[in-house]
């Protein structure tokens, strides 16, 4: 029976890498194909095939650590780097739209009456529905912290209810950003200021729901066992990606929502 | 250690008093006060933080709907350079036929 003299875990071949590139050419053409050819089958298959890739790859990398203990210290380890790694990417990601926001508005062209908010736009109150969102993704942080720290004292029935509230307030935060932009007097074609609003606001929203996805999908593997108290990778990183979302959403509320109105 | 023992052998759940938080987080066996502080800031702070924001919008929501302002046809709002993929291409994702005019004006 072979061992390995090291602590790596040299994983078995897989076909979700190549299948996921794929999947992803699949959703890039699909995405051409439906704006300039008004065909959308070659997206809704290249979304389908994108999600049941992340699916079956995710599941096996359950599979490896839960199940077959591949996941050793070492390994993890360089775990914690990928995913601080993945969201420093993303938190460079969003600087872009930052970027974008604080180019049109802090100076202003004539074509927008040279003010900010663009003359014939009427920015959101920041203290009405806002206020409350922010309200709702820092209690979330809370609530998050409150199931890490239950999870490492071994308190099952409160780290469910943590983790179980967690994701309902990000249900909730998701439910009233689409009630917003149902509400909005001003779209994405309304001058730099809808795009820049929609385009940053709409990535983040798009965060919170993987965001939430993420977190939902811990709570499932928590009531099922998989979790110890010194060993729960899976839900720091989730617990990192979610705070990362609530950063986000502080600088946007901040910029766009109060200073941008 | 075994004056320090209540703290991790009850039984999961168990509502008994546990260290005081002032002794911290430190030591490695006994995260006493971890989870209970965080468990209170959640239902002190959190929870009634998010509640008064939802009592102030709705009380928002109560003053009076604000009235429709004047459709002006500014060239730099209402663009379609390009038709949206969906629809009559003339709608954007979350159209609101109510607070959202078309280009040529409200359309009710």
């Amino acid at each position: 029976m072979a061992h390995q003299a090291h602590s790596y875990h040299m994983v078995d071949p897989s076909p979700w890498p190549i299948l996921g590139a794929a999947a992803a050419l699949l959703t890039t053409s699909g995405l051409v194909m439906w704006f300039h050819y008004n065909n959308p089958y070659l997206l809704i298959i290249g979304l389908l095939s994108t999600s049941l890739v992340m699916f079956q790859w995710w599941r096996d990398i359950v599979r490896e650590s839960t199940f077959q203990g591949h996941h050793t210290p070492t390994v993890q380890k360089g775990l914690r780097y990928g995913m601080v790694l993945f969201i420093t990417s993303e938190a460079f990601f969003f600087l872009g739209f930052f970027w974008a926001f604080f180019h049109s508005s802090l100076a202003p062209t004539p074509e927008l009456g040279g003010q900010w908010p663009p003359v014939g736009i009427q920015p959101l109150n920041p203290m009405d529905v806002p206020l409350l969102n922010t309200a709702i993704l820092l209690a979330s942080g809370v609530t998050v912290t409150w199931a890490h720290h239950s999870i490492m004292e071994a308190n099952r029935k409160q780290g469910i209810q943590a983790l179980a509230l967690t994701v309902l307030l990000g249900c909730y935060f998701t439910a009233l950003q689409a009630m917003e932009y149902y509400e909005a007097p001003f779209s994405i074609a309304d001058s730099v200021y809808g795009s820049t609003f929609f385009v940053a606001t709409g990535f983040h929203g798009l965060h919170v729901i993987i965001g939430t996805t993420f977190l939902l999908v811990c709570l499932l593997r928590l009531i099922k066992y998989h979790f110890t108290p010194t060993h729960h990778f899976g839900f720091e990183a989730a617990a990192w990606y979610w705070h990362f979302v609530d950063v986000v959403w502080l600088f946007l509320y901040i910029t766009i929502y109060w200073w941008g109105s | 250690m075994a004056g320090l023992g209540r703290g991790s052998r009850l039984p999961l759940g168990t509502a008994a008093p546990r260290s005081p938080p002032a002794r911290g987080m430190a030591a490695a066996a006994h995260e006493d006060g971890g989870a209970r502080m965080w468990k209170t800031l959640t239902f002190v702070v959190a929870v009634p933080g998010v509640a008064v924001c939802m009592l102030n919008c709705y009380l928002k929501a109560q003053h009076g709907e604000h009235k429709r302002p004047e459709f002006v046809p500014y060239t730099h709002l209402r663009i379609r350079t390009k038709r949206f993929p969906w629809g009559d291409g003339n709608k954007t994702l979350f159209h609101n036929p109510h607070v959202n005019p078309l280009p040529t004006g409200f359309e009710d």
